[in-house]
């Protein structure tokens, strides 16, 4: 609904039914704000609790001095390496994913061959299984070709779950695409890679951003994988996060600290791409 | 600072000025009779030792002396020290698959018998019992027999060494409140209730408060109220948590919770126990004294001045705190098992342990080191005796056998049968007589699972 029908009240409505309908308007408001504290609160408690000193982390108090202790101890802890190959593993495996699955895709979605979809449908397999079932598998063929603990087998893994999304997202996004752009492309001399390169694929942008979104936090917030397969050169930030919980007790402010870390790129990346994003989810929703 | 040159003989790493005289002295002999080692011997050189322990007190203390270690050894050790969580899934996984990856691991209390049984650990007697290998300084006879106990296999022979005793104690944050109410520490099940009752929201304070991990801190009021997890652990392990004792423990239990618990008590792990202790939010607690020691941390802890300990809760069938024993292993897998065995040895030896709990280690396993006053001193406060605590729960423990059930290699699975029924009754979702038979069933499909025969 326009928010000019509901906004302005006419001023012709007796004077109850205005009052009735402001306070409807003051009603949803409140509604809105209250729905916006209960989603925000968990994230605004983290952030709060990522300045308070250590031995204050559970402190009820709203007043306090921030420090920035807790950061300061993440960067002891070695957990800016632990940051950067999160970023690493995440960066490569969508883009190696998006490389392979984007073409694979494509040709799944123009040609025509024997067992195609069942092609599509063995691709699909990998997230039908939970992560478990891959572990072990995962973790003696790694140990055998000495993959263990390296940032190139954690995007190795990514990889293989991601292709699944990208292959099956994509197919869609270059379906909804008419044939006919193509073919007039072709007619005026374009190669089919060429075709594809500089009309195709532009126009699936939405969709190649909201795929990448998807495998990025996929890769980003795996923790299950990270803490079978690495070790101390290639952990994650999932995984040095859990570490600090010790035995003797948790480290809860840097626990914040790290928790509001690992939500920036995700929060920063989600931003920058917001309007394809939304587009690219959202496209075939409605039959034209 | 000044750095003190290390030499490593006969299992010690001996001051070099003092080897020097010891040399002199003994002609080529050693000072513990040994062989001695020339000045420049680097007896592991080229060997490289990956090593693991989870995240603990007595790591960070470890992890700055390890290249004095290797200094001595010409080893290069990879010392990985993750969270606990952490740690107890990668061994695992490491252990049951017998890969290689590491060469000396923690052996969790929790996993111990599961590793050990399984053959996934080496025996250590052979190591233990060469004189070529190990000197008689290393005396391992100074361990806490409680503490060796968990450590042998069915075969009787030792899969571990002990560096961490923990045991379960209990804690009154603010003391000062209850002698004003005019009562004395707690020390049966009736005073706990009655002591409980009375502070419950007294100082805005809950009046109990404990770790959500019940198959640890539930057992004492089980097993003080004459109940137990098996019939006859590790014999017969046929479930008793449907017996009678076993459910008036858990009516009991789940009521100092409900009752007298802050809210959302069933939520709380370990540490939120203990911030809402240190905080003075919570009065009464039984928990271990790793945690419970915390209250007297005058840097963290608002109630230091006001806290008192004493054992756990005795009951009719008298008092069982619970132990939980950490030791160095060796996996059966590794490649490096004579140079893991060396780092083992010097990593619990007297000389390093007297150095970690001068640095203020709080848990040693060794009894020299229980009875030493530097460590007795430190663990006297507000006049209370926590080491006397401890060695006295480890002792009894030893004595009276119950942390036998903790040596059931399915313990694990039926640990969490006994954290949903507490759960479960506290939340009011089911009676204590319904929890505790379904647990009861829930286990025995699970030891059955695991192919126990029950």
């Amino acid at each position: 609904m326009h928010a000019e029908t509901w906004h302005n009240v006419p001023p012709s409505l007796p004077l109850w039914q205005r009052a009735v309908q402001g306070a409807q308007r003051h009603l949803r408001s409140t509604a809105a704000v209250l729905v916006l504290v209960l989603v925000l609160l968990p994230f605004l408690w983290m952030l709060q609790m990522a300045f308070r000193p250590a031995g204050d982390a559970l402190s009820l108090d709203l007043v306090f001095s921030p420090t920035l202790e807790a950061f300061a101890g993440l960067w002891q802890d070695n957990f800016a390496r632990s940051f950067g190959n999160s970023l690493l593993v995440s960066v490569l495996s969508t883009g190696l994913s998006l490389l392979l699955g984007v073409p694979a895709a494509y040709a799944l979605s123009r040609w025509r061959f024997k067992q195609r979809r069942q092609v599509a449908l063995w691709v699909l397999c990998t997230r039908m299984a939970p992560p478990i079932a891959f572990t072990i598998p995962f973790f003696l063929a790694f140990r055998w070709l000495g993959l263990l603990d390296s940032v190139w087998g954690l995007v190795l893994v990514y990889l293989t779950f991601n292709l699944a999304i990208v292959i099956w997202m994509m197919q869609g996004f270059f379906e909804a695409i008419p044939t006919a752009l193509e073919e007039a492309a072709w007619m005026d001399g374009c190669s089919i890679w060429s075709a594809f390169w500089h009309v195709t694929l532009p126009l699936t942008r939405p969709g190649l951003v909201a795929t990448a979104v998807l495998c990025f936090i996929f890769s980003w917030s795996d923790f299950f994988f990270a803490l079978i397969l690495t070790r101390t050169q290639a952990v994650t930030a999932p995984v040095a996060i859990v570490n600090f919980l010790q035995y003797d007790g948790w480290e809860w402010t840097k626990i914040a600290a790290a928790g509001t870390m690992v939500m920036l790129p995700v929060l920063l990346f989600t931003v920058l791409v917001r309007k394809y994003l939304v587009h690219g989810l959202t496209a075939g929703g409605v039959k034209d | 600072m000044t750095r003190t040159t290390y030499h490593y003989e006969g299992g010690l790493l001996v001051p070099r000025r003092k080897l020097l005289v010891s040399a002199l002295a003994a002609g080529a002999g050693s000072v513990l009779g040994f062989p001695a080692l020339a000045l420049d011997s680097k007896p592991l050189k080229g060997v490289t030792l990956n090593t693991s322990l989870y995240s603990s007190p007595y790591s960070k203390l470890l992890r700055p002396w390890i290249p004095e270690f290797e200094e001595a050894t010409g080893a290069k050790v990879n010392f990985d020290t993750p969270g606990f969580p952490v740690y107890n899934q990668r061994a695992d996984l490491e252990l049951s698959t017998k890969g290689a990856a590491f060469d000396a691991v923690n052996v969790t209390f929790i996993y111990s018998s599961r590793w050990i049984n399984s053959g996934w650990l080496t025996p250590l007697d052979g190591y233990i019992n060469d004189p070529n290998k190990t000197p008689a300084s290393f005396d391992v006879n100074d361990f806490l027999e409680g503490a060796l106990a968990p450590e042998r296999g069915r075969d009787g022979q030792l899969y571990g060494i002990p560096w961490q005793a923990e045991v379960t104690i209990a804690a009154a944050s603010r003391f000062d409140v209850l002698k004003q109410s005019g009562l004395a520490f707690p020390d049966t099940t009736d005073a706990w209730l009655e002591a409980a009752k009375l502070l419950n929201r007294k100082e805005r304070a809950a009046g109990f408060v404990t770790d959500n991990h019940y198959g640890w801190t539930f057992i004492p009021f089980l097993q003080a109220f004459g109940g137990d997890v098996f019939r006859k652990a590790p014999d017969d392990l046929f479930p008793t948590l449907d017996s009678p004792e076993a459910i008036a423990a858990a009516d009991y239990f789940a009521r100092l919770l409900r009752e007298y618990g802050p809210d959302g008590v069933v939520s709380y792990t370990s540490d939120q126990a203990v911030q809402s202790l240190k905080a003075g939010r919570s009065h009464l607690s039984v928990q271990g004294q790793i945690n419970l020691s915390q209250l007297a941390d005058k840097s963290s802890s608002k109630v230091a001045a006001s806290a008192a300990w004493g054992q756990v809760p005795k009951g009719v069938a008298g008092r069982f705190p619970g132990t939980a024993i950490h030791g160095w292993g060796i996996p059966v897998g590794s490649k490096n098992k004579d140079a893991a065995w060396q780092f083992i040895r010097w990593a619990t030896s007297k000389e390093t342990l007297q150095r970690a709990v001068a640095a203020g280690y709080g848990s040693p396993t060794r009894r020299s080191d229980i009875d030493s006053p530097t460590y007795r001193e430190r663990q006297r406060v507000n006049g209370y005796d926590i080491a006397s605590l401890v060695t006295a729960s480890v002792d009894l423990s030893a004595k009276q056998g119950h942390m036998k059930y903790r040596t059931v290699a399915a313990y694990p699975q039926v640990d969490q049968q006994i954290n949903k029924a507490i759960e479960l009754i506290v939340t009011g979702q089911r009676t204590p007589e319904q929890a505790m038979k379904q647990a009861q069933t829930a286990s025995i499909a699970e030891l059955r699972r695991a192919g126990v025969s029950v």
